[in-house]
């Protein structure tokens, strides 16, 4: 009995009540209790003690709190008893619920990307076409400056020709052959230069087989100038062979690429210088 | 008004209607041991909606875990308030409540706490007075710390800088005191 009264006054039980002994002096203090009655006793008047001391330090937690921490427990409550097939199904529906929501968000955000992507491929291609469009015109646009540079360029040559006193024209006239056509030759002896004005040609349009060739009679041999096409829309002046001297200029029709002497029966016109 | 609706059974009877799992010993526990256990867990955390929190949690705890309290154990409230105990201090020492600020070391809380809780919750604290003429500060000091405050009695004597068989010796003589008081 004394070893007794030595344990429970070592203030063991105390601790053990306040939760602070180690696992092996629990099991000691539960071990004791159940051997001793007297130990038994004093750890229940401990618990008492210890219990009263909250009571009187107890602080009324607010009325919302009870139906709150009430509701979660007997929400358990009803799980764990009453309706257990629910409760599955309840769980289940929150199980389902969350990946159904990020599910839906990828679905609009493919949804949004997909028809963005559509949107896009289509300005895209209204604009590819545009652009297209744009250099059609462009190139038009070139092409008719380099045309009208071109003339422009032409016209001017033709002009400074016109201009130049060296040049002499000389209209020859449709021999009985031909008697409506016309042409005129420039012919410039300092610069050795013979020039046609396509433009004023009047002359029987020939066929793909035949050419005109220009003549010039130097003292009374015929010399070749090269050999031109007749064309409606032929115009602008086009340079011939060089030659020095001329007495006349005469132009017959050819086999294409011309000929070593001129054909005298096919001489379309005529002139003298 | 809600005073005459709380619900008092014996312990008994509130362990056998627990064990059985009925609806009205969740009630009866509730209004017999909330304001025993959120006195304790108030005076460990300090700011009242972690506190009312951790009640939650406590008597979760209690309902799901009741199977492994027995009688032979020792009193209910033993072992709920133990539950309640770890709880709030699993609380203030984890991450997030650091983290929040919230908390004032607990070494600078032991009087504080009491000493805010007794003027803010006075009404609820008749009786009091009697228990603090009854015990000397010093005990009353020591039963707090182990109590209230979670220390073991190795870190209350650290604390209070008095020899470990002091601390053992004073703790008892509170109890006894209390005892004598009670009885």
């Amino acid at each position: 009995m004394e070893d007794l009264k030595a344990y429970i006054e070592s203030g063991i039980l105390e601790l053990y009540v306040l939760g602070d002994v180690t696992s092996a002096e629990k099991l000691q203090v539960e071990e004791m209790a159940s051997k001793h009655p007297a130990i038994k006793a004093e750890l229940d008047e401990i618990e008492r003690s210890i219990e009263l001391y909250a009571e009187e330090n107890a602080i009324e937690p607010s009325e919302q709190l009870r139906n709150r921490i009430l509701g979660s427990l007997l929400t358990n409550f009803g799980d764990d008893n009453n309706f257990p097939t629910q409760t599955h199904v309840e769980r289940e529906n929150v199980v389902v619920m969350q990946p159904g929501k990020e599910t839906n968000f990828y679905k609009y955000a493919f949804a949004a990307c997909l028809a963005l992507l559509i949107a896009s491929a289509v300005a895209l291609y209204n604009l590819y076409n545009r652009l297209n469009d744009t250099n059609t015109q462009l190139n038009a646009m070139q092409v008719q400056n380099q045309h009208f540079s071109t003339t422009v360029s032409a016209k001017d040559n033709e002009l400074n020709l016109l201009r130049d006193t060296s040049y002499k024209l000389i209209h020859l006239k449709g021999t009985a052959k031909s008697p409506e056509s016309i042409m005129t030759v420039a012919f410039s002896p300092s610069k050795q230069k013979v020039v046609i004005d396509m433009g004023s040609l009047k002359l029987p349009a020939n066929d793909k087989t035949h050419q005109y060739q220009l003549w010039a009679l130097v003292g009374g041999k015929p010399v070749d100038l090269g050999v031109f096409d007749s064309t409606v829309d032929s115009s602008g002046f086009k340079n011939m062979k060089a030659i020095a001297s001329a007495d006349a200029f005469a132009v017959t029709l050819e086999p294409r690429g011309g000929s070593a002497s001129p054909t005298l029966s096919e001489m379309m016109v005529l002139g003298k210088y | 008004m809600s005073k005459k609706r709380k619900i008092s059974l014996s312990e008994e009877e509130l362990v056998l209607s627990l064990q059985h799992r009925e609806k009205i010993a969740v009630e009866a526990l509730y209004d017999m041991y909330s304001a025993s256990l959120f006195g304790v867990i108030s005076r460990i955390i300090n700011d009242t909606a972690i506190a009312e929190d951790v009640l939650q949690e406590t008597f979760v705890k209690i309902w799901h875990s009741f199977s492994s309290y027995s009688t032979e154990k020792g009193r209910l409230f033993t072992w709920m308030v133990n539950i309640a105990r770890n709880l709030a201090i699993d609380k203030i020492r984890s991450k997030d409540f650091k983290n929040q600020n919230k908390n004032q070391e607990i070494e600078n809380n032991v009087t504080f706490i009491d000493e805010q809780r007794n003027t803010v919750y006075k009404p609820e604290l008749t009786g009091v007075k009697d228990l603090v003429q009854t015990l000397k500060p010093e005990q009353k000091l020591i039963i707090d710390l182990v109590y209230f405050k979670g220390y073991t009695h190795v870190e209350a004597a650290e604390e209070l800088g008095i020899p470990l068989g002091t601390i053992k010796t004073r703790l008892r003589m509170a109890i006894q005191e209390l005892r004598k008081h009670f009885n």
